[in-house]
């Protein structure tokens, strides 16, 4: 699963999401994406499920592009724990996704099949999506 | 090549306010530059939709307003980000006999050899910055790929471009390749991998 290799600090301040993906908003690699329409912390686990669905559909025939990555740590209290104490202990790893980011990047197959991989993708993901194809390939 | 007419309206009154005004009346707008003072226009969607179809640098378009008629090349244009709806147009207004800059884009014509073999194609380069005579345009560039073969790429020094054209994209860049596909992983050895990863 995807994670940093090294930190330099162990825990983050949460921050917001608000706004719009200023970069990251445009297809870069392939000829099909998967925008992001909500702000969210996608986690890591969530991140590789879309992946492995996706190639799955493809059967590893055209090539796939995970343009975000989990960077942010994220933490968590024990269960039945008292509030105070210090901030909790690292959980896991999210990647911070505004509104209009492409997440994934689809490349080498057909228009259908990969609409049909993005769906499947888009359902392990906790937020609404668009599935996008490159500009010279559509009609306005 | 073939050249595209539509109709464009003269705006008289400027900035967001106005320009959100056009927008919500199902209108584009745009601006027209070049040699000579800019001239502020607006677009009707649906016309300019069933005239130009996809948004190309490549094609002439004469743009009619009022009485007065542009050869303009679509230069620029914004979307809006989550719609993809097209906000802004920039056109440049182009002088016969004078060379311009503009990108047209590349088009693969047949199926590489490689991919038969088991490769993968990736079209890396999907246009190219040319200067050429407005009337030396090509629609776009053909790149035939059936000779290409496994693990082969072709480059931008490798296209033959029309008399008159001139490429000034780096001549280095790859515009497609056939790559071979990562040793196939079967799904059970896949799930053990996620297994041993969990634990």
């Amino acid at each position: 699963m995807l994670s940093p290799k090294r930190v330099k600090y162990r825990k983050r301040m949460r921050g917001k999401v608000d706004g719009v993906a200023h970069r990251g908003n445009t297809l870069a690699f392939g000829d099909f994406g998967l925008m992001a329409l909500d702000p969210k912390w996608i986690t890591n686990r969530q991140i590789e499920a879309a992946r492995v669905a996706m190639t799955r559909h493809i059967k590893r025939g055209g090539k796939v592009w995970i343009r975000i990555f989990p960077d942010m740590p994220y933490t968590k209290k024990p269960a039945e724990t008292r509030q105070g104490k210090g901030k909790g202990n690292p959980e896991g790893w999210v990647a911070v996704v505004k509104k209009g980011a492409i997440m994934f990047e689809m490349g080498g197959v057909s228009q259908e099949l990969a609409q049909e991989a993005m769906a499947l993708a888009a359902s392990k993901l906790p937020i609404k999506t668009k599935f996008v194809v490159r500009r010279d390939l559509e009609k306005m | 090549m073939n050249e595209k007419t539509i109709k464009g309206y003269k705006r008289e009154t400027l900035g967001t306010g106005e320009s959100r005004r056009i927008r919500r009346e199902g209108k584009i707008p745009a601006v027209i530059y070049g040699k000579n003072a800019p001239e502020h226009i607006s677009l009707d969607v649906k016309e300019f939709a069933a005239a130009i179809g996809s948004v190309n640098e490549a094609s002439i378009i004469t743009i009619k307003v009022g009485r007065k008629s542009h050869s303009v090349l679509i230069k620029d244009y914004q979307t809006a980000l989550i719609s993809g709806d097209v906000t802004h147009m920039d056109f440049f207004e182009v002088s016969k006999g004078e060379t311009l800059h503009t990108h047209i884009p590349v088009t693969l014509h047949g199926s590489a050899k490689g991919v038969k073999e088991g490769g993968l194609l990736e079209h890396v380069l999907h246009d190219l910055e040319i200067e050429c005579l407005p009337k030396d345009i090509p629609e776009s560039i053909v790149v035939e790929i059936a000779e290409l073969g496994l693990n082969e790429s072709l480059h931008v020094s490798s296209i033959v471009v029309p008399e008159g054209v001139k490429i000034l994209t780096n001549p280095e860049r790859t515009i497609v390749t056939v790559v071979s596909k990562k040793a196939e992983v079967t799904e059970e050895s896949e799930e053990l991998e996620g297994e041993e990863e969990g634990e």
